[in-house]
């Protein structure tokens, strides 16, 4: 472009390039007229020392003495100047560049680059073309335009056919991707007119968009489409993070520790919310694998002539791309095996009196943070006693092992491995990838697969998989110095098993220990033995050594932590040094010389640049040598431990203990309580001689023990407790002191030494003696009229028929469940009355059996026990209309069975007040309108 | 001699045990003396764990032990070298850093039938530096799966 005096005459001749790098950073750009005689000479100066002034303040492009101003002797006119022409690039304001130079205002021309004319003369347009590299950098992004578009429309064109390439061998080819990348740019270079300069261009620049297409290092090259938007978002979070690391690094150098503190969380904040964004770009619709299946279900279909409608929902859910990709293969076997075995010919399907087109239906959806694959068949569904009869042939599991097995662990023996049920190998299924390579495939992908079947009316494999492999919630734990994180997804529950119960809570089974778990039997595998960590690290394992077979006991008692986990059929409880927190971390795969190492999913790098393994919970598991089966062996030993048990076992109650005075020991059953709340002394308010607290907005009238029983006096001062119970439609606090705890245990409840109105008991627990509140009682007491109220309210309870008061009969061995069951009877409205065992009650309903409108009966009691009272009472004519509800600690499901057999008609856990009030109001009315 | 590789050889040398031992240098991607790792526990006997390089996971190998010439013991002179091998990279633990050696593949001898010991497999050859022997290992094959 060239540069203009304010005359209009073209001074300089400057290439735009040239003024755009002499202007960057905010310079201005001036054109300086110096006269060499009035502005140099007049002031005595030299041009040499105006030039070199100048080059103090800024940069000066170009020089230029204008001869021709002057004037030629020919022309006559001449001007009395001979201006000196200065391009010049500098900081400084226009005003006060004057003061500045020296110079008069006027001869300093301010010159606009926007607004000069660009190119005004031919030849320098021709230059800037040659020279500067904007305009072939336009053609250049031009191109790759047109190769990104050649590239993305190509890639689409290989897309579209490939998920229709037909049926796939079900082992091979993960995805139709490999071919995309490295095809796509190739055929569009011929389209393109750009020089080789370009050619070479777009690598780098598409870098992002797809990794380099063709390198030789990359044996296989994937690309990912992903959303514009997100790519913006990502954009965005990057420039966000930027500036948090420029805020840091000032608030760092400047050492405020409040502006690092906000700068390290402003960090916090953008790293996880690029973490997410950066998950997402990975995420896929699992739309691309259940696309494929139309073709293939039509296919197999028409090739085994049946007709098979398949349906797909969920298309949109988004899956990890590597586990789309893994779920291919697996999706398609069962898919198949769906369409081969599962639905029958349309002749079969007519003759069921089913449509003759079998439904297969493919879902997918979100639930509970994993998405959740189903596939449905409305076919024939699976014959599990083959599948049993097969693997009991196979010896994969025992007969027996077999007998105690429901219908649905049954159906899930179809994972196993070498059990195949398909008499014939078709063409279709039996290509020799089996179900438990399916089951395998699954696993590896975190995911875990379900079967569920129903004869004729079809099959239900459920798979749940993680949304995504690469982070993964895990708990943390260790074993002396080392840490291992245990995938979150195995863990089902944590578990610290004190010292002094060690005895208690772990057994032995044969050689094995086994920790006793809510009534199941879970095998214990410690972590320093199954990796050999070495003697010092397995101090938990000399400690239950000590208590179970008498082993030297270590140094000093250690509790015993441990995580039970879980995958796949595998349950177990793993024994570590030590539990901490959650974490989310980053799976790194681990090398190759490790692939013989069974217990590990990979290694991850801790935030205080540690590595620690991640564990395997089913490696593990085979490490241990647990089997497959051990698992159904261990219920089956569970089962008959329960019914050795049943003879000793004392009767367990739950207990929420407090206390009345600090030295007072006070217990309830734990049933009873409502809620707990810890208030302040100061705020029970007295009204009309009554003590109330403010609580949800209303008045809850509250009270001491004292009040009520002969017990010590609780001083209200300080924190206090609030036992809140729900008497017939009242709420009533009782105020006590902190500590409360809520325990389970088998207590034998001494009923006499300490009772008295309101305590209907005592018993020793923990070392202390612990009086047992009979809170109905002491409520009783305090509020008579809300019973009163209640009984009078309540005579019909029995049902329409019936004339009076229901009268019950209570069997029960031990007097304090009799004492409580009866009361809270009582306050219902039914009058009971009470008998010791089986035997006594015989004797009562033989006396008079009209007398009783129903029988409450325990089920463990000396004499005659629950079974054999309800067997005698079925077998005798009189009493057909006489309903029993069992009462029990114990209601596993062979007992319920077993009840049912000797005709009781219902079973409650002892204690369940308002379950068994339920229950008994149910079956009065039912005999009633029987 | 394995390979009929020709031209110069650059070789970086390190001593594991009293052997001389060289590597060609352009396998090696650094050398350092960060000596904290994780052990791996039920991984094979040389390896002594892993490592965290910059964000990623190394295996560390006990050359000595892997080589037959019995465990390296760590000390002040001992030094990891990350290598690439096979698009991973692996860090040897040898117990000192001695000279780069230029040579040329033509001068390398092929390995004497037993060297100290050693086991020969793991050899492209040796060649003479000074007035010691230097044993060429081959990379790949001592990080080969066996």
């Amino acid at each position: 472009m060239d540069i203009q005096n304010p005359q209009g005459r073209s001074v300089f001749a400057v290439s735009r390039f040239d003024l755009e790098q002499a202007t960057k950073g905010g310079k201005n750009l001036y054109l300086l007229e110096f006269d060499l005689i009035h502005d140099i000479e007049a002031k005595k100066k030299t041009a040499l020392d105006v030039l070199k002034n100048l080059e103090t303040t800024g940069a000066i492009l170009d020089v230029k003495l204008d001869l021709e101003a002057v004037g030629d002797l020919e022309g006559g006119d001449f001007s009395n100047r001979i201006p000196l022409y200065v391009l010049f690039a500098s900081i400084i304001e226009a005003d006060i560049m004057p003061a500045l130079l020296d110079l008069n205002q006027s001869a300093i021309h301010a010159v606009d680059l926007a607004s000069a004319p660009a190119a005004s003369a031919p030849e320098f347009a021709q230059e800037l073309l040659e020279t500067t590299p904007p305009t072939p950098e336009e053609d250049r992004t031009d191109d790759l335009v047109k190769e990104l578009f050649s590239a993305d429309t190509l890639a689409a064109a290989v897309e579209s056919p490939a998920p229709q390439a037909g049926p796939a061998p079900a082992a091979s080819s993960p995805a139709p991707t490999p071919p995309r990348a490295p095809e796509a740019p190739k055929p569009s270079a011929p389209s393109k007119p750009a020089p080789a300069a370009a050619a070479s261009e777009p690598e780098p620049a598409s870098a992002d968009a797809a990794p380099k297409p063709g390198g030789k290092t990359f044996t296989q090259s994937e690309t990912l489409r992903v959303h514009v938007s997100l790519l913006e978002d990502l954009m965005n979070l990057a420039g966000e993070l930027v500036l948090s690391r420029n805020q840091l690094m000032q608030a760092i150098s400047s050492n405020v520790l409040h502006q690092i503190q906000v700068a390290g969380q402003r960090i916090d904040l953008v790293t996880s919310e690029l973490q997410e964004t950066i998950m997402l770009t990975r995420m896929q619709t699992i739309g691309t694998i259940f696309n494929k299946f139309p073709r293939v279900v039509r296919d197999l279909a028409r090739s085994l002539g049946k007709q098979i409608d398949l349906q797909l929902e969920g298309n949109e859910v988004e899956l990890d791309k590597t586990i789309i990709e893994g779920l291919g293969d697996p999706l398609t076997h069962l898919v198949r095996n769906s369409a081969d075995h599962g639905i029958e010919t349309p002749e079969e399907r007519t003759a069921k009196g089913k449509s003759p087109t079998g439904t297969i239906l493919l879902k997918a959806y979100h639930e509970a943070g994993q998405v959740i694959v189903e596939i449905i068949d409305d076919g024939r569904g699976l014959n599990t006693a083959k599948i049993v009869e097969k693997a009991v042939a196979k010896g994969l599991i025992t007969a027996e092992q077999a007998r105690g097995m429901s219908e649905k662990e049954k159906a899930n023996l179809i994972f196993l491995p070498g059990l195949s049920t398909a008499e014939k190998v078709t063409d279709v299924s039996g290509r020799g990838v089996g179900m438990d390579v399916v089951k395998s495939n699954l696993d590896q992908l975190g995911g875990q697969v379900d079967i569920e079947t129903q004869p004729d009316k079809g099959t239900t494999i459920r798979i749940k998989l993680p949304l995504t492999l690469a982070i993964i919630p895990s708990l943390l734990v260790s074993v002396g110095e080392e840490r291992f994180a245990v995938p979150q997804v195995n863990v089902d529950e944590l578990l610290r098993v004190p010292a002094q119960s060690i005895g208690e809570r772990i057994e032995l089974v044969g050689d094995a220990e086994v920790l006793i778990l809510r009534g199941e039997l879970i095998p214990l595998v410690y972590l320093s033995s199954v990796l050999n960590l070495g003697d010092e690290f397995s101090s938990a394992a000399r400690m239950v050594g000590h208590v179970l077979r008498g082993e030297p006991a270590p140094e000093k008692p250690v509790d015993i932590n441990l995580v039970v986990v879980s995958a796949g059929q595998f349950r177990y409880g793993l024994v570590v040094d030590e539990l901490h927190d959650s974490v989310e971390i980053v799976v790194k795969p681990l090398g190759r010389h490790f692939k013989e190492c069974q217990g590990y999913a990979g290694a991850t790098i801790m935030g205080d640049g540690h590595v620690a393994l991640i564990l395997d919970v089913a490696g593990l598991g085979r490490l241990a040598d647990l089997s497959i089966t051990a698992g159904l062996e261990q219920k089956s030993v569970a089962l008959a431990k329960e019914e050795a048990a049943k003879g000793v076992r004392e009767d367990r109650i739950s207990l929420f203990t407090f206390r009345n005075t600090p030295t007072e020991h006070c217990a309830v059953p734990l049933d009873l309580v409502a809620r707990v709340e810890l208030i302040q002394a100061k705020d029970i308010e007295e009204v009309s001689g009554r003590r109330v607290i403010k609580y949800r907005g209303g008045s809850l009238p509250v009270f001491s023990l004292d009040q009520a029983a002969n017990v010590g006096m609780l001083e209200l001062s300080g924190e206090l407790v609030v036992i809140v119970f729900s008497i017939n439609g009242h709420e009533i606090g009782l105020l006590a002191s902190p500590p409360v705890d809520a325990m389970e245990l088998d207590v034998a409840i001494d009923a006499f030494t300490l009772r008295q109105p309101g305590i209907s008991g005592s018993a020793i627990i923990g070392e202390h003696t612990t009086l047992i509140v009979d809170i109905y009682e002491l409520v009783q007491t305090l509020q008579p009229d809300w019973f009163v109220e209640r009984t009078a309210l309540l005579p019909d309870a029995g049902g329409d028929g019936e004339v009076g008061v229901p009268n019950l009969l209570l069997v029960e061995d031990s007097e304090f469940f009799r004492n409580q069951v009866r009361r809270f009877l009582e306050t219902d409205g039914y009058t009971v009355e009470t008998a010791e065992d089986g035997l006594v009650a015989w004797n009562m309903l033989q006396a008079d059996p009209d007398r009783y409108d129903l029988v409450v009966t325990d089920i463990e009691m000396p004499n005659m026990d629950g079974f054999q009272l309800a067997e005698q009472i079925r077998s005798d004519a009189r009493f057909t209309g006489l309903p029993i509800v069992a009462l029990t600690s114990l209601a596993s499901e062979e007992d319920q069975a077993r009840g049912k057999a000797v005709g009781i008609d219902a079973y409650e856990i002892k204690l369940d007040k308002d379950r068994l009030l339920q229950s008994i109001y149910d079956c009065l009315q039912r005999y009633a309108a029987a | 001699m394995k390979t009929q590789q020709s031209g110069p050889l650059q070789m970086s040398c390190f001593y594991v045990g009293s052997a001389l031992c060289g590597i060609d240098i352009r396998v090696i991607q650094e050398m350092n003396k960060q000596m904290e790792m994780t052990r791996v526990p039920g991984a094979p006997s040389y390896v002594l764990g892993i490592m965290n390089l910059r964000g990623r996971i190394v295996t560390i190998i006990d050359l000595g032990k892997k080589l037959g010439l019995g465990e390296s013991k760590k000390t002040e002179q001992s030094r990891i070298i990350i290598v690439n091998s096979r698009e991973e990279n692996i860090g040897l633990l040898v117990d000192r850093i001695a000279d780069v050696v230029t040579t040329r593949w033509e001068d390398v001898d092929p390995t004497p039938s037993n060297i100290k010991g050693i086991k020969g497999k793991y050899f492209h050859g040796v060649c003479k530096a000074g007035k010691e022997l230097v044993a060429i290992l081959d990379i790949d094959a001592v990080l080969g799966d066996e």
